[in-house]
């Protein structure tokens, strides 16, 4: 763990420098830590891939302070503590399909797979949570299967439309709202991923784990979804 | 008829805005909130409003509104022709509206954000715990857009009548020049000694890239040691370094992570002074410790502590 000024009123905790399990793993438990502290003076916590950036109230702690308290709290973090077999595992019904997927083909083509292989290999995976940001309720889940892996396009999309379900290099996500983007887009859900009407906002949080549940055309529009 | 203003030209780009959202970040929502903290809070000093109020920030002239009920405003930041009934007035002061009367930004003439207070804030509901629009997430008042024709500003009517005015040397003069306090911070030590002593020994012009979510400036190019980093959080102020080493300032609707490295952070108090730079002006960075660096940001709000 290495604590570091990220500016005057915050500080950004390093876990690590690569994107592994492990660390994102000690991540989410020093995030739960963190928030279980209920500390008003903890203003902002914003966990990402390897590390958490919190923001505080200076009139309560100045850097040095802020500093040793989370050196105390953070210790033994411990990420065995973090229970593996996640109880909060959320299921993203996906219509997949060219129609929707405008890039389903050309990633079939790139990892010499069949359509249907690439929808099988996308949705038989239990994925992580490893950050959430860039838009609100965009979750960054990771990892696809190695055979998926596809880069992102070399000229971003002017306007990928909302709930598109896409990858790139290993990860996978789901586009909240209609939004520029350079991913490439498998399907379309009709999920809604940051929801006002909710309490919690987000059913997906840092501690989720997301299954994609391929369905048909039909199921997807009965549950709201738009072409 | 209920009190308020009827907006009868909303003017450009109006929002309304409060000191922000907060503690939603980890499922990516931005702080937003009003730009330039000064001005703001000075606005509802003036009116002895609770600093929890919203207020509208103007960034272009060509508002109009008209009273339904008596109310008391006050207007702060940007040197602006405001007018009350066609009779030009000055702002940082409060003033007492009738029934009827009609409020006009004319003229932005230096610097670039007013803010329009009411006594006691307009009665809207709040949105994540604040009233603050923010554009791209659709959040805050009006479903998080811009002011447009034909909107309703409520109040709650007043009774009293108040009289304040800020005294002059307290009034900010903004200057066509600015240095920014910098915490270095974050990725900093993959910036070599050289790259540092250019980034604050150089000149730096605004680009007309300047808005609520940043500030992108150009001059001397800075190179970092690393390439690009692992998205992390972004601290309002993080001055970003992509791969072209132009620096980008992140401000209040920033994206809550991102991945270039960064040198460090402007101080916030700063940062509110840079919400009332144009493009084409100039910028210097200036290095601040991290204990100084707090003192200031300390002195600052004790100024605004009820």
């Amino acid at each position: 763990m290495n604590i570091e000024i990220a500016s005057v009123d915050s500080v950004i905790i390093y876990f690590g420098d690569t994107i592994t399990k492990e660390n994102s793993l000690k991540v989410k438990a020093a995030y739960k830590i963190l928030k279980e502290l209920n500390n008003s003076a903890l203003i902002e916590i914003v966990p990402s891939y390897v590390s958490v950036l919190l923001t505080y109230d200076t009139f309560k702690y100045n850097y040095k302070e802020i500093k040793e308290l989370l050196e105390k709290e953070l210790k033994d973090i411990k990420i065995s503590s973090i229970n593996e077999e996640s109880k909060n595992i959320v299921t993203i019904d996906v219509y997949y399909d060219k129609e929707v997927g405008f890039d389903l083909e050309e990633v079939a083509k790139k990892s010499n797979l069949s359509v249907d292989e690439v929808i099988a290999l996308h949705s038989s995976k239990l994925y992580d949570v490893y950050a959430i940001g860039f838009l609100p309720g965009f979750a960054y889940l990771a990892s696809v299967d190695e055979r998926l892996k596809t880069s992102r396009l070399e000229t971003p999309r002017k306007k990928i439309p909302k709930g598109s379900v896409a990858i790139a290099d290993t990860q996978t996500a789901v586009y909240p709202k209609d939004s520029p983007g350079g991913w490439n887009i498998l399907g379309r859900t009709a999920f809604k991923l940051f929801d006002k009407s909710l309490e919690t906002l987000s059913l997906i949080t840092i501690d989720s784990k997301v299954k994609f549940n391929p369905i048909t055309k039909e199921q997807f529009l009965s549950q709201g979804g738009e072409l | 008829m209920s009190s308020g203003f009827e907006v009868i030209k909303a003017g450009a780009f109006t929002l309304i805005e409060d000191k922000g959202r907060f503690s939603f970040m980890n499922i990516g929502v931005t702080n937003s909130g009003f730009l330039d903290e000064f001005a703001a809070l000075k606005a509802h000093k003036i009116l002895n409003n609770s600093y929890d109020c919203n207020l509208l920030e103007i960034t272009f002239a060509g508002i109009k509104l008209k009273a339904t009920a008596n109310t008391i405003v006050s207007i702060t930041g940007a040197k602006c022709e405001f007018k009350i009934n066609s009779i030009e007035k000055s702002t940082w002061q409060s003033y007492n509206i009738k029934k009827d009367d009609i409020l006009e930004i004319t003229k932005i003439l230096k610097g670039q954000r007013v803010y329009l207070a009411v006594k006691d804030g307009f009665t809207i509901t709040k949105e994540l715990g604040s009233y603050s629009t923010t554009l791209k997430e659709q959040l805050g008042a009006f479903e998080g857009r811009v002011l447009k024709n034909g909107d309703y500003l409520p109040f709650s009517e007043q009774k009293n009548f108040l009289k304040k005015r800020l005294k002059k040397e307290y009034i900010p003069e903004y200057k066509d020049e600015l240095v920014l306090r910098v915490v270095l911070s974050y990725q900093q030590n993959s910036f070599s000694f050289k790259e540092k002593e250019k980034f604050f020994n150089s000149i730096y012009t605004i680009t007309p890239d300047l808005n609520r979510m940043a500030c992108k400036l150009s001059g001397e190019s800075i190179k970092s040691e690393l390439n690009g980093i692992i998205s992390e959080g972004i601290a309002f102020g993080a001055i970003q370094i992509p791969k072209d080493g132009q620096p980008i300032i992140l401000l209040k609707e920033r994206q809550t992570i991102g991945g270039y490295p960064k040198i460090g952070s402007v101080l916030s108090i700063d940062c509110f002074k840079l919400a009332q730079m144009r493009p084409g002006q100039k910028i210097r960075f200036e290095e601040i410790s991290i204990s100084l660096a707090q003192e200031k940001l300390k002195k600052f709000y004790s100024n605004f502590i009820q």
